[in-house]
């Protein structure tokens, strides 16, 4: 399973460059087959209804078009790309109809990606080949979600799982210590083979 | 550099898109001067790419990709108008704030609280936050307080202190409940800080005076 999901990663990466190489419409239907099923549930458990989860995904797909270019697949994977365009999209598609003026540029002024190439560290740590998400206990992988998908607070998610809260920001820091932890050792790990291989 | 950073559940949040307002642009501005958060900010954002990646598949209608393909080939015909960058007022702001500052620092409208404190409240302030810039006068202290709720303080400009340390240019300092303080701001100049605040819905049409943490 997550073999298969780090393969299609590899498979986007390529699809992006053709697409930024030579506009290859191809490339991109092929590109829209293997990521937007994964970004409609994204949208809609970020609490988007179908008709704007659609939309959403259409739209990010439309910027990966235009910004295609921009995409550096020795920098970043495609997945945390595509990833921070659907992000930002969604959150200057909520703000659309509402007096907040808050937008993505704002937040993160450099655009989708801000990978300097001759950071070796970013480098390695963009290219991690797998998986900090999966090595996490199923009830630490629960709260994770409710943070990225639901904006939940900790006192939010403390009620709706009827745990006391002392409890979620326990397993919360748990597994921020574990991804940091992991993070970190990839990052070694990475480096002694990348010294091996030159 | 920065030594007080804002904690790794914010940084969290902040990669997974949920702090969109004050308090997103507030970690935004630490960030851009701080390498050690931007690149724990980064994990978080691959974290979200394996999120996005673990998902479960949702079909699509019949149509999308057509339509899709459709829209592609209107856009490249009626490509978008580059938008006009806003005027910068300030550049020695950080970028996120920027658009948000009418003037530069020194000549911002400011209105008094006392003679030691002014403060301009930023429009990015919402139902949940305050946004609001403090300018405490150099060599001045604020009478003891405490604080509602949580409140967000990054130091722009000079520096202060209080019983638990010395904060600086890019410092990021969370004062709650138990914080009880009386900050001095450095002899040297006067100091700039950019605050935001948990405001209750309770307290809307209040702000100013009920949450105005520095005059409990």
């Amino acid at each position: 399973m997550t073999q298969v999901a780090s393969e299609t990663s590899f498979q986007m990466d390529d699809l992006i460059v053709r697409i930024a190489e030579t506009q290859d419409q191809q490339a991109f239907s092929e590109l829209v087959e293997l990521a937007a099923p994964r970004m409609k549930a994204y949208a809609i458990r970020c609490g988007a209804g179908v008709d704007d989860a659609e939309e959403l995904v259409q739209e990010c797909l439309l910027t990966v078009w235009r910004k295609a270019h921009q995409f550096n697949p020795k920098a970043a994977r495609s997945t945390t790309w595509l990833y921070t365009i659907i992000r930002n999209r969604r959150i200057d598609m909520g703000r659309k109809n509402k007096l907040d003026i808050v937008q993505s540029d704002d937040l993160w002024p450099e655009g989708e990606t801000d990978l300097l190439e001759d950071d070796v560290e970013r480098d390695l740590t963009g290219k991690l080949v797998r998986t900090l998400l999966h090595s996490l206990p199923d009830e630490q992988r629960q709260i994770v979600f409710k943070v990225y998908f639901e904006g939940k607070s900790h006192s939010e998610i403390a009620g709706e799982l009827d745990l006391p809260l002392g409890t979620i920001k326990s397993r919360l820091r748990l597994a921020m210590k574990k991804l940091d932890t992991l993070a970190k050792e990839q990052v070694s790990w990475l480096t002694i083979i990348l010294i091996m291989n030159f | 550099m920065a030594n007080y950073h804002p904690n790794h559940e914010l940084l969290m949040q902040f990669a997974a898109g949920q702090l969109s307002n004050a308090l997103g642009i507030m970690v935004a501005c630490h960030i851009e001067n701080c390498e050690e958060c931007r690149a724990v900010t980064q994990n978080y954002e691959h974290l979200g790419g394996d999120i996005l990646e673990s998902l479960e598949t949702i079909e699509l209608s019949p149509d999308f990709i057509s339509r899709t393909l459709s829209k592609l080939a209107e856009d490249a015909k009626s490509p978008e108008p580059a938008s006009a960058a806003p005027p910068v007022v300030d550049a020695r702001l950080p970028k996120p704030l920027q658009r948000f500052l009418p003037n530069t620092l020194e000549s911002l409208p400011w209105s008094g609280i006392s003679s030691s404190i002014q403060q301009f409240d930023l429009t990015i302030s919402d139902r949940q936050y305050t946004a609001r810039f403090y300018k405490i006068k150099a060599g001045k202290e604020l009478p003891q307080h405490t604080h509602k709720g949580n409140e967000y303080t990054m130091v722009m400009d000079g520096a202060f202190s209080d019983e638990s340390g010395s904060y600086h240019k890019g410092d990021f300092i969370l004062a709650d409940t138990s914080t009880h303080h009386q900050p001095k701001a450095h002899a040297d100049c006067d100091c700039i800080c950019f605050a935001v605040m948990d405001a209750p819905l309770k307290f809307t049409g209040f702000w100013g005076r009920m949450l105005n943490p520095f005059m409990r």
